[in-house]
């Protein structure tokens, strides 16, 4: 293993941590509502966002996050107006971004410029900056907030969109607000992980907190701790064993979950 | 009797895909402190009816109006009054929701953004459970309670919401013969203490309650037929005919 700085290493360790943070606290709504594409999607939308970067020479990084953002942000409204279920508007937007970036990708200059796009999908947590770590932190803070503020309201449409709807809350809002957060949750992670760990971070702890707890305040705080945990011990493995940080934590959080569904009282019959 | 609650005047409700409007030409007045029942067969239109009342389904022709307020524009405004106990609600055994938080939710419209529950919230859902009898459930997993005593949960849920209509979807269905009466019962008790304007769909026509004044019996997406709940007791053997004749 090649010795890194201490500083890096320390800003991959809590870049990691705020990272399975905020993804598995997401996670809780993305599982429990069923939208766990939604990684996919996003992953290929910042795909898709960086290939347009590198056509228009600006920022791949800068137009992944921007592009990304801006897919979280109407897939709500799209699936509400066209009248489907979110997880079709997912599929639909996964396939048309990676169709749209192959197509950027195609008129962007040099070799390199592929390779370059690419990378965003795999991710890479030591390239993490001071500047990335204050973002991700923020955005924590940010859905920690929102979360806080609105629980009643999203309790009320976890639990039944229809009731909630029936008993005068306005739920289209809250549902955007939880597809526009998963989404630029998956974007802020993109960097860390890759887009295609990021889903595994996003529903593994969620999962794993959801077989044990039946009170939801308890699975937001559960759910977290478990992703910090388990993004702490995938980078300890990765540092002693020289694995890619990324599979590292998925192989930690798949191990969780795992260990979770044996121990789960709530699979126990009676 | 008090003012007009519940209006609707020449309403139609088109499910999406459908041609066929699953209720049609539907025209109804009903007024404070009425206790309605609305009968009839699988698919006359009765839960249809009910979710085009509080604005769930869009009308297609028509104008719904609850508390003066037109649901088709400001929905919200009229659902903060109005309690719903759906058909069949049944949550999955592992969803993280226990009895009490369900319970409570039913205050939650009433609340209104940024404002979280209070401690005379915590005190109303309380009391909605032990009106009910399912205070002993408070603390169990909503997923893990029967059928029956789910309903009981969504039942107490709605009198949590302290609304001033109350809609009651087949709320005995999973209710064995002793637990229904006593709900109805109670339901009954509770709409002539507090004015409550009340609408029961059922099938079932043992299920009417005993208050009802006006029993709507619904085919093919129409009222059909309007009877006191008396006569509709008294000839329950020639209703079940009649609804079999309608279907013939």
């Amino acid at each position: 293993m090649i010795p890194l700085p201490l500083q890096i290493i320390l800003t991959a360790i809590t870049a990691s941590i705020l990272a399975g943070i905020t993804c598995s606290l997401i996670g809780v709504f993305v599982v429990h509502m069923k939208l766990s594409s939604i990684g996919f999607c996003m992953s290929h939308a910042a795909f898709a966002g960086a290939a347009l970067g590198l056509l228009l020479a600006v920022d791949p990084l800068l137009s992944a996050l921007l592009f990304s953002t801006l897919v979280a942000f109407i897939l709500g409204p799209i699936s509400e107006k066209a009248r489907l279920s979110p997880g079709v508007i997912i599929g639909i937007m996964f396939s048309l971004t990676i169709g749209l970036g192959f197509i950027f990708l195609n008129f962007a200059p040099g070799v390199a410029a592929t390779q370059q796009a690419l990378s965003i999908l795999w991710g890479s947590i030591f390239s993490v900056t001071f500047d990335d770590l204050i973002l991700l932190g923020l955005l924590t803070f940010f859905i920690v907030f929102l979360l806080t503020l609105f629980f009643k309201e999203f309790q009320a449409l976890m639990f039944s969109r229809k009731l909630a709807e029936a008993s005068g809350i306005n739920t289209s809002v809250f549902y955007f607000l939880i597809l526009f957060l998963a989404g630029v949750t998956v974007a802020f992670s993109l960097k860390l992980v890759g887009g295609l760990l990021v889903f595994a971070l996003i529903v593994n702890p969620a999962s794993s907190a959801l077989q044990f707890i039946y009170d939801l305040k308890k699975v937001l705080v559960a759910s977290p701790i478990i992703g910090a945990i388990t993004c702490l011990l995938g980078f300890l493995l990765s540092l002693l064993l020289d694995f890619p940080v990324g599979s590292s934590i998925i192989i930690v959080s798949s191990f969780i979950f795992g260990l979770s569904v044996v121990l789960s009282p709530k699979r126990r019959r009676g | 009797m008090g003012e007009v609650i519940v209006k609707l005047s020449e309403v139609d409700t088109i499910y999406e895909g459908e041609h066929l409007p699953a209720i049609k030409g539907i025209n109804l007045e009903i007024r404070q402190g009425e206790m309605v029942s609305i009968v009839g067969p699988n698919g006359s239109g009765k839960t249809t009816l009910l979710e085009t009342v509080n604005g769930l389904l869009k009308v297609s022709r028509g104008e719904v109006r609850v508390f003066n307020v037109d649901m088709s524009r400001d929905p919200m405004r009229a659902r903060k009054n109005i309690g719903y106990v759906p058909q069949d609600f049944i949550s999955d055994h592992s969803v993280p929701f226990l009895a009490q938080d369900v319970v409570l939710m039913g205050r939650y419209g009433k609340l209104g953004l940024l404002q979280n529950p209070r401690k005379v919230d915590f005190e109303i859902a309380k009391e909605a459970m032990r009106l009910v009898g399912v205070e002993e459930f408070a603390h169990r997993p909503i997923g893990k309670l029967s059928g029956g005593e789910q309903q009981k949960v969504m039942i107490a849920r709605t009198i949590a919401q302290e609304p001033k209509l109350l809609l009651l979807d087949e709320p005995f269905s999973n209710l064995d013969i002793d637990s229904r009466k006593e709900i109805s019962e109670k339901i009954c008790r509770l709409h002539e203490e507090n004015n409550w304007t009340t609408i029961v769909v059922t099938h079932d026509l043992f299920s009417i309650p005993k208050r009802c004044n006006r029993v709507l019996v619904m085919d093919r997406g129409k009222i059909v037929a309007e009877e006191d709940p008396e006569s509709v007791m008294c000839s329950v053997k020639s209703l079940t005919g009649f609804y079999r004749g309608l279907r013939q």
